[in-house]
């Protein structure tokens, strides 16, 4: 477990070391073959609006899933994101509507969110509530919070032509939330690998004990990680409401379970200490491209569910055959 | 730790009744006890019609879904693994039972087939967990996600009608005990009783908490940790289906959006009657005591005229309550 969690989080040597390593293997595989098999029977794959468009979608998943694979290496879940990511956008909008300013609109959602995520931190670590049934009680009374605020959704009475740039402009070729979530990646790509914080995180997932034991403030470790989860949904959910242009109160059901979907087919592991934010981008760009795939093949659009579902279970599977085949 | 070897190995009531009542005491679920008292006391002074027979009835009908579902999934958290699919399960079962039913108008035939779907979604879930070894979270938020998609897909998202329109169906669900006790009550209680029997005092049920408790030790003293913990979500797969059948039978038909959130609603429950995420801790009984404060709040805010949206507000915030005062009081021995 120890020499496993060292050896998938710090490798270095080269190039394709310093990205990815053999425990990434089988994402890759997965990805390539998945990006052969569409685009032999559907060419259209690799045009650039449609590899724009699953950057897209990946984007929104990636900025929250950046937060929650630092909170499963620190070894806490937040169930909220979902909950939250809807709630937010309302506020933001509301905000944008009464004043006017993007600004105050942006950093009342970021306020809110932190504060949600401030919230979760103080219920799983001074309370000491487990953070899997903390976080779906937060989960509760945020859907219920969201329509005592609103029983409809927001409408965009500001028109403010920067607001619908935050989800639909574009800076060169790229839209602005890929390269707002990019920016997210390489921060906590950064702040995970090379930071005392990062190591910090993996070493209180790993044993909170002995993280304890040397002098580490585990809850106040784990006290950030929820707190910067919490602004990243802040920033998914204004981007959604940009994207969508109204704040939905419905927006975001099972938007969670997407999210830890990606992150443990990322090779995250649930019971902390161990992830990497490569693997969850390629966890990410999986499930992204499983869903464009049977969108451009005109597939049944309700095997979205069914497909990831599959690919997640076979993917951990091969994931285990390939660590005992590593063993031997 | 003291609770979880109590937990453990549960010492046998003695047959007198004072004895009886001072082991009961020593229970851990005696705090829960006082909880569910205590809402059932508020509501019933703050509303009239709270206490009577018919809404206590009422509540426990509604209980029964949650709790039939709640025994497997409690079953399968003491072992040690996790088991969310019951979500989609509760709607998945539903289409065989509907469908065998309306092609052959026999209410046996249909129970039979939703049993064989459950039975074959927890062998799998089983398989899977125990013998591949693959994360019981990722394993049932996987199944989770290919039920739900296979429920959309087969229904076109829309409602199978039960066209059969058996009187024995429509009972289940709907018909009372002497014309009070809802039947998925009566049910839940039964299998409740039962299975809380077989974890207290079957070899079945000991092995169960060894398994989750410390599986290696569970191995060494003989026992197939694999097969106890494949079998859990066996049984797991068939309570969930037993719920949807009741659910059903409710509705009236196979409905593609059942039971969406239920799986939080269980795992709430459950985990707020003590069972332990990391296994080998909680009783039967604790949870069924989480679902009933669950549903005793939820229908005493509802008879309070308070809104959907505020009940939500207000049992989240008792689920962190309740918990936080729990592991409050256990740091404290």
């Amino acid at each position: 477990m120890t020499s496993e969690s060292l050896s998938s989080t710090r490798k270095p040597g080269t190039a394709f070391g310093l990205f990815a390593d053999r425990s990434q293997i089988v994402l890759i595989g997965i990805l390539a073959a998945l990006c052969i098999a569409i685009s032999l029977a559907a060419p259209q794959f690799y045009s650039e609006a449609n590899v724009i468009a699953i950057l897209r979608q990946c984007a929104l998943v990636l900025i929250v899933a950046a937060g929650m694979t630092m909170l499963l290496i620190c070894g806490e879940v937040d169930l909220s994101v979902g909950a939250s990511l809807a709630f937010v956008g309302c506020i933001g909008m509301d905000v944008i509507n009464r004043t006017g300013s993007l600004t105050l609109g942006v950093l009342a959602a970021l306020a809110f969110a932190g504060t949600v995520g401030l919230f979760n931190g103080i219920v799983a670590t001074r309370l000491r509530v487990n953070s899997l049934i903390g976080t779906i009680a937060t989960m509760m009374m945020l859907q219920g919070g969201v329509f005592l605020y609103t029983r409809e959704a927001v409408q965009n009475h500001h028109h403010l032509p920067s607001f619908t740039g935050l989800g639909a402009g574009y800076i060169g070729p790229l839209p602005i939330p890929v390269i707002i979530a990019a920016i997210v990646f390489v921060v906590a790509f950064v702040a995970l690998r090379y930071t005392t914080f990062g190591r910090y995180l993996y070493a209180v997932g790993a044993s909170e004990n002995a993280a304890r034991l040397s002098g580490l403030r585990a809850e106040r470790l784990k006290l950030i990680a929820f707190v910067v989860t919490g602004l990243l949904v802040g920033v998914a959910g204004m981007i959604l409401a940009s994207l969508m242009n109204a704040g939905q109160p419905t927006a975001g059901r099972g938007f969670e379970l997407t999210v830890i979907a990606a992150v443990i087919l990322g090779g995250t592991s649930l019971s902390g200490g161990r992830g990497t934010l490569i693997g969850t981008l390629l966890g990410v760009l999986v499930l992204k491209v499983i869903d464009n795939g049977i969108i451009i093949l005109r597939w049944n659009q309700d095997l979205q569910m069914v497909v990831p579902g599959i690919v997640i279970i076979l993917a951990t599977w091969l994931d285990i055959v390939r660590r005992r085949a590593d063993a031997r | 730790m003291p609770q979880s070897l109590d937990a453990a190995h549960p010492v046998p009531p003695p047959a007198p009744a004072a004895a009886m009542l001072k082991a009961l005491f020593r229970r851990s679920e005696i705090p829960l006890l006082i909880s569910l008292l205590v809402v059932i006391a508020f509501f019933s002074i703050a509303s009239d019609t709270f206490l009577t027979t018919r809404n206590i009835a009422n509540v426990l009908g509604q209980s029964a879904l949650a709790m039939t579902a709640g025994i497997g999934v409690a079953i399968v958290f003491i072992s040690g693994e996790v088991d969310v699919s019951v979500g989609s399960l509760v709607a998945a079962v539903a289409i065989p039972l509907i469908v065998v039913m309306n092609a052959t108008e026999s209410l046996f035939l249909g129970i039979a087939a939703a049993l064989a779907l459950g039975l074959v979604v927890g062998a799998v879930n089983g398989y899977l967990s125990a013998y591949l070894g693959i994360n019981s979270l990722i394993v049932t938020l996987g199944t989770l996600f290919i039920l739900r998609g296979g429920v959309y897909l087969y229904t076109g998202q829309t409602a199978i009608p039960d066209e059969a329109m058996l009187e024995s169906f429509f009972q289940i669900g709907n018909g009372r005990l002497l014309g009070l006790l809802p039947y998925p009550a009566l049910i839940a209680f039964v299998l409740l009783l039962a299975f809380a029997y077989v974890m207290r005092h079957r070899p079945f049920g000991r092995q169960v908490y060894a398994v989750g408790g410390n599986p290696e030790v569970a191995r060494l003293a003989g026992y197939s940790v694999k097969r106890v913990k494949f079998a859990c979500f066996i049984i797991s797969g068939l309570l969930a289906t037993v719920a949807g059948i009741m659910l059903a039978s409710r509705l009236g038909s196979a409905v593609h959006v059942a039971g969406l959130g239920f799986e939080f609603q269980v795992v709430a429950a459950v985990v707020l009657g003590g069972v332990s995420l990391s296994g080998g801790i909680g009783s039967l009984f604790g949870m069924a005591l989480g679902v009933l404060i669950l549903s005793f709040l939820s229908n005493g805010l509802g008879m309070l005229a308070l809104a959907t949206e505020w009940q939500l507000v207000v049992t989240g915030g008792i689920i962190i309550a309740a918990v936080a005062f729990d592991e409050f009081k256990r740091r404290r021995i």
